[in-house]
């Protein structure tokens, strides 16, 4: 069961990691050259989030909205429960192995997933530590 | 830089007569002599001296000058290699070490037992550290194990960098159609410049890598201590090896370039993906080999990394065993290593192939089904093989 206290949470939790990942000096202007849109599905939490890199005009590096209503097509898909997500993020969800373990079931270019993980790794420091401060009961 | 040497000291240090020297200047042979020996037309001298023994011409050795081709040897000029005043038992009275382990430690890291005649204040610094880690206490065994890894590692990060700043340094400064001396210059400054940052770089990395490895050794012993003590120097772990099918077909179709930006694509793959337990002893050519403390965990890596480079082509092939193997000088030995090595020679592109071992300390997530029973090469039992699949949801 997930340690999120409700979906809401989840969805604040994922818009300020989405804000490090895009404002980051480093990985933000990597995830937005990489310009490789994904849609995340959260299936205990009923919830999607499509995710681009920013176009000219937009702030930050990266453009992200929680719903498939969007002028954009994905190039990655993957579904997976809010907790898989949260232990992703700090670190300790292997995504190969949660792959094999049926917790990630991807989509669409996966080769093109394959190539962000290298680039979203600085961020497992940042989330735990944002965890740390605010958000304790989501650390694993 | 002026001019502070002599003829005479300048020959010596060349190995050749004063007047060689002299006729070899008056050549013009040696680009950075207009009257004056400075310390850069002495290396010249030095490389002169070198090239001649091995038979080059004069002319074959001034053109080569002229078109920057012996550029590099400048920087050589940063390295104080002077031979020194010390002898081996100068060693022995600096450090207590008996002279017979100091020419094993010598031997062990690769230097030649030749240089232990004379040794410089370097030299007998560097032994003074080694007399210092056995003095506390660490066992010979393992130290000497440990001095022949560092000896290999940092040689093989010493050819990479000199080959590198050769291929991306020096190479484009011949295209460019620099002078040999101008480009003699600007390499030694740009050497200069970075050799002091090496070592800082690569302090900062190792210490990295060592909090990584003290992590994953305490899990390690935590597995060893459920499964029963294994002798002294062996270790039970998970070894897998992995290469990309039809890579030698791809080197033909493609050319070796492209099929080495296909092998650097997997290896990198495979590095951004394994789990924190298991890592990379080796890549030779395409192939890969991993190892892991966590057999379960590393067939799951293998069946799900298959899912993540479905697209990709050549399919990588995968192959794992689980078992004791002798741990020795920073690498693992053994049937075990040997018989992992057969079973992937055995899979497909996209393919895993795992021994029985593996199959017991899987999740029941996957699903292994068994292809038969095969002779594996070199091995006079029979071995059960079966292919590692997600199967049915």
């Amino acid at each position: 069961m997930s340690a999120f206290a409700s979906a809401d949470e989840f969805r604040e939790v994922m818009n300020r990691c989405f804000s490090m990942m895009s404002e980051d000096p480093e990985m933000g202007p990597k995830l937005r050259d990489a310009d490789t849109p994904q849609r995340f599905e959260f299936t205990d939490a009923d919830l999607v989030v499509n995710i681009r890199a920013a176009r000219e005009g937009e702030d930050g590096n990266l453009h992200w909205e929680w719903t498939d209503e969007v002028d954009w097509e994905p190039r990655v898909k993957m579904t997976m429960s809010t907790e898989t997500c949260n232990r992703y993020f700090q670190g300790k969800e292997n995504v190969a192995m949660a792959i094999a373990r049926r917790r990630i079931k991807t989509g669409g270019d996966v080769k093109a997933a394959l190539s962000l993980i290298p680039i979203t790794k600085p961020i497992y420091e940042r989330y735990r530590d944002m965890l740390a401060d605010e958000y304790p009961h989501l650390r694993v | 830089m002026t001019g502070e040497l002599t003829l005479t000291e300048v020959a010596r240090r060349a190995g050749v007569t004063p007047p060689t020297l002299k006729r070899w200047a008056e050549s013009g042979v040696i680009p950075g002599y207009d009257g004056e020996w400075t310390p850069a037309a002495a290396a010249h001298a030095r490389i002169v001296a070198r090239l001649r023994e091995r038979g080059h011409s004069l002319n074959a050795i001034r053109a080569a000058g002229a078109a920057g081709r012996l550029a590099f040897a400048y920087t050589e000029d940063l390295f104080p290699r002077e031979a020194g005043p010390y002898s081996l038992d100068d060693a022995v009275r600096e450090t207590g070490l008996e002279p017979a382990l100091i020419e094993r430690i010598y031997g062990a890291a690769g230097f030649s037992s030749a240089q232990l005649e004379r040794l410089n204040d370097d030299d007998l610094q560097l032994l003074r550290y080694i007399a210092a880690v056995l003095a506390a206490g660490f066992p010979l065994v393992a130290f000497l194990q440990l001095v022949r890894v560092y000896g290999q590692a940092l040689a093989q990060i010493a050819d990479a960098e000199v080959r590198l700043f050769h291929l991306y340094v020096h190479e484009p400064l011949m295209r460019d159609g620099v002078p040999g001396m101008e480009m003699a210059e600007e390499m030694e400054g740009l050497a200069r410049e970075l050799l002091p940052l090496a070592s800082p770089i690569m302090d900062a990395m190792h210490q990295r890598f060592l909090a990584h490895f003290v992590e994953q050794d305490v899990v390690g012993h935590m597995e060893m201590d459920l499964e029963g003590a294994l002798d002294l120097g062996r270790l039970r772990v998970v070894i897998a090896f992995a290469d990309l099918a039809g890579y030698t077909r791809l080197t033909e179709e493609l050319g070796d370039e492209l099929a080495v930006d296909a092998v650097e694509r997997f290896v990198e793959a495979v590095e951004n993906t394994l789990p924190d337990d298991a890592r990379i002893v080796k890549t030779i050519g395409d192939e890969v080999m991993i190892v892991g403390s966590d057999a379960g965990g590393l067939v799951d890596w293998a069946v799900g990394f298959q899912a993540l480079v479905r697209d990709e082509r050549p399919l990588p092939r995968i192959g794992m065993h689980f078992g004791e193997v002798v741990y020795r000088d920073g690498d693992y030995f053994g049937r075990e290593v040997n018989l992992s090595a057969r079973v992937v020679a055995r899979a497909a592109g996209g393919e895993v192939l795992v021994t029985r071992p593996v199959v017991g300390a899987a999740g029941n997530h996957l699903d292994f089904e068994l292809i038969g029973e095969v002779k594996l090469k070199g091995f006079s039992e029979m071995t059960e093989l079966f292919l590692a699949t997600m199967g049915e949801e």
